[in-house]
């Protein structure tokens, strides 16, 4: 429909004339979008959304890792009659929390490290099909860029929820998810740096009579190398911003602990999670982005 | 036995898209001979240069460079310094040297030049072809960190260590300063000295034939002109080549230069 649109406009597209139409259509779709809501009564805040906000942001406030220090060591469960039901140690059960925290990261780190790793792995051939200046025969290159445009538009999570149903729960699912996904961002860069490839200094390398080989590991794969890196570096630092939330799918990791203090309504707990999740990419990007101004 | 010509050209006509570049009746290059081209721009200097490079094919004729098709010869034996072959950027200006000598390893060496290590002797040898070039302090540098006069070098230093029987030199000097273009043309003529090594350069700098040539072919128009030894070459020649030609010089006849080919028996 959009296409279609566009392909009407285009032409009269050039010069201020054009452009005012362009934003007047726009206009119009925003203000379509919020005519059927409203008229379907969808765009309401709830209840008492602002009572609501306050009593998140104050557990929020209060990350479920600060009683492992400071919370009551004999937390007396009563009945309303006053029998003691249950004695807890709240330092003790937030440690055992924190343990768990630590063992998901571990499993989100490996579920996002193997998945881009395959993703790379499976992107480079399909990469070397798509790069126009290879000259890959027509229909190898059709195929190829139509796998990798399939495997970019399909949300991690939906192959994910796939993947749940055919290989069962567990972190399995996720690396392949991720690996499916993440192929076509990979084969995309891939791509791009190939095509980018400085062609007269291949030319002059095999000017010198080196082989077919020699050609590859002194024309190609120098100029190569470092770019492929690169992308992998970000890739990967996507990816493991991507699996904090696989869990929610039962893929394993971080996501499960979300998935169980949201339904909990535990926030304070969801606070610590997210402060991790927040630590852990934070540190893996600052990382990567060292990494990688070295490689330039 | 005498040697084969390094380039022998018979009626060869060189056309792109029906549009006549070249057009050589004969042209023989004995081994051991230095010849620079002269021409003012679009005489088909380069297209001669490309055609013996193998990168240009001609429309009719026959072209044998070393005694053979150009299809045919091994690509080590003809070196190239020409626009468009630019070294590998993110090589070290050794490492671009070391590019040459590819077609030299044999057996263990061909598989460790894979991992781009390279026998001692020939690291040294790269070294002291970037030294005799002023480059001793740039041997660890990344080409894309090079001027362009010292990527020229780098690029000469290479064929260096290739070691070709015949050397295509495109304008080997254009951009450079008058010291580099000294250490250039130094290097190039060293690299024709072995008995047997040809040299073929198109030149814009006269004042370099000297340096550069024993024998010199001029080409307007794409028509061979005139060849001579370098003694014979008069200033006037030179002039004329470069002169344009009268009004209505689209039409006329390029027959009204002097077209003499006088074949130098090398020197």
């Amino acid at each position: 429909m959009s296409a279609v649109l566009a392909s009407a406009i285009a032409p009269a597209a050039r010069g201020r004339l054009g452009f005012l139409a362009l934003a007047a259509v726009y206009a119009a779709l925003v203000l379509g979008c919020l005519w059927t809501l409203a008229a379907a009564g969808d765009l309401s805040l709830g209840r008492n959304p602002w009572d609501n906000l306050v009593k998140s942001l104050a557990d929020f406030s209060r990350p479920s890792f600060l009683d492992t220090w400071f919370g009551p060591e004999r937390l007396e469960y009563r009945s309303d009659d006053g029998t003691l039901l249950r004695v807890e140690n709240r330092r003790q059960v937030e440690a055992d929390f924190l343990a768990g925290l630590g063992r998901a990261t571990w499993t989100t780190f490996q579920i996002a490290t193997l998945g881009s790793l395959l993703a790379a792995v499976l992107a480079l051939p399909l990469a070397m099909g798509a790069a126009r200046n290879l000259r890959a025969p027509r229909a190898v290159a059709i195929a190829a860029k139509g796998v990798l445009d399939v495997a970019r538009s399909i949300h991690t999570l939906v192959f994910g929820l796939v993947l749940v149903g055919i290989v069962g729960l567990g972190p399995t699912a996720g690396i392949l998810a991720i690996a499916l996904h993440s192929m076509g961002t990979y084969g995309k860069l891939f791509a791009e740096s190939i095509e980018s490839l400085d062609m007269g200094a291949i030319d002059a390398v095999r000017a010198t009579g080196a082989s077919p080989a020699q050609v590859f590991f002194h024309g190609v794969w120098p100029s190569v190398l470092p770019q492929f890196v690169s992308h992998h570096l970000y890739v990967w630092e996507f990816n493991i911003r991507d699996s904090t939330i696989l869990g929610l799918i039962g893929a394993g990791g971080l996501g499960l602990l979300i998935s169980e203090a949201v339904s909990l309504f535990q926030w304070s707990r969801l606070a610590t999670i997210l402060l991790v999740v927040v630590a852990l990419v934070t540190a893996f990007d600052a990382l990567s982005r060292r990494v990688r101004e070295a490689l330039l | 036995m005498s040697a084969p010509d390094a380039v022998l050209l018979d009626d060869v006509r060189v056309e792109v898209a029906g549009r006549a570049l070249l057009h050589v009746p004969r042209l023989e290059v004995r081994q051991g001979e230095r010849v620079a081209v002269v021409g003012p721009n679009g005489a088909g200097k380069s297209t001669l240069l490309r055609l013996l490079a193998g990168l240009v094919d001609a429309t009719a004729g026959d072209v044998r460079v070393l005694g053979r098709p150009v299809h045919e010869l091994a690509r080590h034996e003809v070196g190239l310094l020409m626009q468009g072959l630019h070294l590998v950027p993110r090589l070290s200006a050794r490492e671009n040297v070391l590019v040459g000598a590819l077609a030299r390893l044999r057996g263990i060496d061909a598989w460790r030049s894979w991992l781009r290590l390279y026998p001692g002797a020939l690291v040294r040898e790269a070294d002291g072809a970037l030294a005799s070039l002023g480059l001793a302090d740039r041997a660890g540098m990344r080409a894309d960190r090079l001027s362009g006069g010292e990527r020229q070098k780098v690029a000469v230093a290479r064929l260096q260590l290739q070691g070709p029987r015949l050397v295509l030199a495109d304008e080997p000097t254009s951009a450079l300063d008058p010291s580099a273009t000294r250490q250039v043309c130094d290097a190039l003529r060293a690299l024709a000295e072995p008995a047997g090594r040809t040299l073929v350069s198109v030149v814009h700098d006269t004042e370099l034939l000297p340096l550069l040539a024993t024998r010199v072919i001029g080409i307007a128009g794409g028509e061979l002109q005139w060849d001579l030894p370098i003694e014979a070459l008069e200033p006037g020649r030179l002039e004329a080549l470069y002169r344009p030609k009268s009004a209505g010089s689209g039409t006329g006849p390029r027959a009204s230069l002097p077209v003499r080919l006088a074949m130098a028996s090398g020197t």
